[in-house]
């Protein structure tokens, strides 16, 4: 009776599922994009599926914090402090936005360099790549507009900087750099503006490609372990080898569940390294809010460290136009790059120059990132003078020449014993050690060439000789003081 | 054959005109504030006795707005006067990208907390990426009043 009872349960569920999945249309994707064979790629073709996570973790976020974030000027800072201060969870969450941010830039740059080592762009993914391409765009666009958003000093000068930019281009620059900021002076057009493109425009357009990526990735399919091996001179050739692998047991799988499996697995990972330090160091805490009077020290967000060592690093005839000419030219490789590359060879081995380059650029960008926490080019003023080290006591003629040493501005470039900035050479342990007249030469009239003012008519006979005195000891200090 | 030709043609037209009908005011919508420009806008830095001969003091010019952006209705410049009979008045922005630089009076000279870019009194590039030197406002003194035109600049400064 019970097992009458429980069969006919049973028969009406199914009978109900059947009726979702063919009145839902699930079937057919069901048939064609989950229960199919493909070829088996590497562990860390994850990487997709795991920018795709992210993007939705992004928008989920975002969404959420529009309910809080107030796009007007007067009101946009106070909100951003609200969400991270006062609304339960909202530490969570803008942590969770402001980490998923960075993670998937890495990721994204991380995808770009393994497609281009795999050889991905070539046929018959022409369309896959631009499309990506297109995305990798977007991407670089968000994770730029979403810190202007914070309305605080940082934002203020992240807007001027991208304006400086569209303003080098040739004839249009000053109207480019309105049309931006909505207006000839920063204000309430540039926030909604900035709202607009980061809100509205961009993530619609990146919902968009990235469906039609994933389309096109069920169509044409990853790139196969033989694909990476063997010469495939056409698409026809790809196809061909692509098929047979699918059939096969060793080079095939199914879809769903063992790639999804892997894939979603490395989704997981990323996601929960996101969430830890969503948790663990939360969102930046917010800079003084948006202004233009304040003396400010301005930075970009970790991911784009590395474009500002180039810019400071590069000589000044080269720093302008790579500023405006590099995203150009990195773009117009990408796009071109298919159409160069008709050799039949992909993965790494074949290409060992190429692949050679992308994992040097990759290298690079990391150093590159590393030197902009140091900033050994920033000068800066301060007031204290550079400490004494432990043990030693300066008589007072030196000790009076250390105060001078702050009061004229030589801390601003010059460290001692690593203490201060590191524009100007660290006197302490100098490798060419200068005589006193040596010194009092160099501090009236600097050698030419050297970026440091001449101080002539600027000090008495007496502070000059503070000054030199102190400087002769300091070069006796030890370098490193701890 | 030649209905099927004439329904693709119309609906290839239907495109066409929707396009244009929405994509024209569109872009025209989009770079509307570079249409509406004015020419200068002349705003007072302060009394010109308030700012001595020598020194490079910082002063706070008004900038009155229509928009709610109370925060931003004032902002930063380096008022200089080499002589008593000439004035300079530099914008905060790094020539190289438009950080804001900062007047040292110590060494005399101005540093963008950036990329490095330096400085010196007279406002010629010392070190850093910067080629060109400081940007300076057009400026004029009218009832002893220091005014400087905030449309003399690039539209980011």
């Amino acid at each position: 009776m019970l097992s009458a009872i429980r069969r006919r349960a049973l028969q009406q569920a199914e009978r109900s599922r059947r009726w979702v999945v063919d009145r839902f249309g699930l079937g057919p994707v069901w048939r064609h994009f989950l229960d199919r064979r493909v070829a088996k790629g590497s562990w860390y073709y994850g990487d997709g599926a795991t920018l795709l996570t992210l993007l939705g973790v992004m928008v989920a976020t975002g969404a959420l914090m529009t309910l809080t974030y107030s796009p007007s000027p007067d009101t946009a800072f106070d909100s951003v402090v609200a969400i991270t201060r006062e609304q339960p969870l909202g530490n969570f969450i803008r942590g969770l936005h402001y980490w998923t941010a960075g993670l998937m830039v890495v990721m994204l740059f991380s995808h770009l360099f393994r497609i281009l080592l795999v050889g991905g762009y070539k046929s018959p993914r022409e369309g896959t790549y631009y499309v990506g391409v297109g995305m990798f765009v977007l991407v670089l666009t968000m994770a730029f507009t979403g810190y202007v958003l914070r309305w605080d000093t940082r934002a203020m000068y992240a807007i001027r900087v991208v304006l400086h930019m569209f303003n080098r281009v040739p004839l249009l620059g000053d109207e480019l750099a309105i049309i931006v900021q909505g207006g000839t002076e920063i204000g309430a057009r540039t926030l909604s503006r900035f709202f607009s493109v980061h809100v509205v425009m961009i993530p619609l357009l990146l919902l968009a490609l990235a469906g039609w990526h994933l389309y096109l990735v069920v169509l044409h399919g990853t790139t196969s372990l033989r694909e990476r091996r063997e010469p495939v001179p056409s698409a026809e050739a790809q196809r061909r080898l692509y098929d047979e692998q699918k059939h096969s047991d060793k080079y095939g799988e199914m879809f769903f569940p063992e790639t999804t499996a892997k894939s979603g697995g490395m989704a997981l990972v990323v996601f929960l390294v996101a969430v830890a330090l969503a948790v663990i160091l939360g969102p930046p805490l917010p800079n003084p809010e948006a202004n233009l009077v304040e003396t400010v020290f301005p930075m970009e967000e970790w991911w784009y460290a590395w474009y500002s060592t180039m810019i400071a690093l590069l000589p000044p005839w080269l720093a302008v136009p790579i500023v405006v000419l590099l995203p150009l030219f990195v773009l117009g490789f990408l796009l071109l790059l298919p159409l160069l590359d008709r050799s039949p060879w992909r993965g790494v081995r074949k290409r060992p120059i190429f692949s050679g380059a992308i994992v040097v650029t990759a290298a690079l960008l990391v150093v590159l990132s590393e030197i902009r926490i140091q900033s050994p080019w920033t000068g800066w003023p301060r007031e204290q003078p550079p400490t004494v080290p432990p043990g030693i006591e300066l008589t007072e003629l030196a000790e009076r020449g250390r105060q001078l040493f702050a009061d004229k501005g030589c801390t601003s470039c010059h460290a001692v014993a690593g203490d201060g900035r590191k524009v100007g050479p660290d006197f302490a342990r100098s490798d060419e050690r200068l005589s006193r007249k040596e010194i009092r030469e160099f501090v009236l009239e600097p050698e030419r060439g050297t970026p440091m003012p001449a101080y002539e008519g600027r000090l008495t006979d007496a502070e000059l000789g503070a000054l030199v005195e102190y400087v002769l000891v300091a070069q006796t200090f030890e370098r490193e003081q701890r | 054959m030649e209905r099927r030709k004439l329904l693709i043609g119309f609906v290839q037209g239907i495109g066409v005109v929707t396009a244009g009908v929405l994509g024209i005011p569109a872009l025209i919508f989009g770079i509307a504030p570079a249409l509406e420009r004015r020419k200068e806008w002349w705003q007072p830095v302060g009394p010109l006795a308030s700012f001595p001969v020598g020194p490079v003091t910082r002063a706070v010019v008004p900038v009155p707005r229509g928009d709610e952006a109370s925060a931003l209705r004032e902002k930063a410049v380096f008022v200089w006067r080499p002589t008593a009979a000439e004035t300079v008045v530099y914008s905060r922005n790094c020539t190289d990208l438009s950080c804001p630089v900062n007047w040292d009076p110590g060494s005399e000279w101005f540093f963008c907390p950036c990329h490095g870019g330096i400085f010196d009194k007279e406002g010629n590039p010392r070190a850093g990426p910067p080629s060109r030197p400081l940007y300076r406002y057009a400026n004029r003194i009218r009832d002893d009043i220091l005014e400087i035109d905030l449309l003399s600049l690039p539209p980011m400064t």
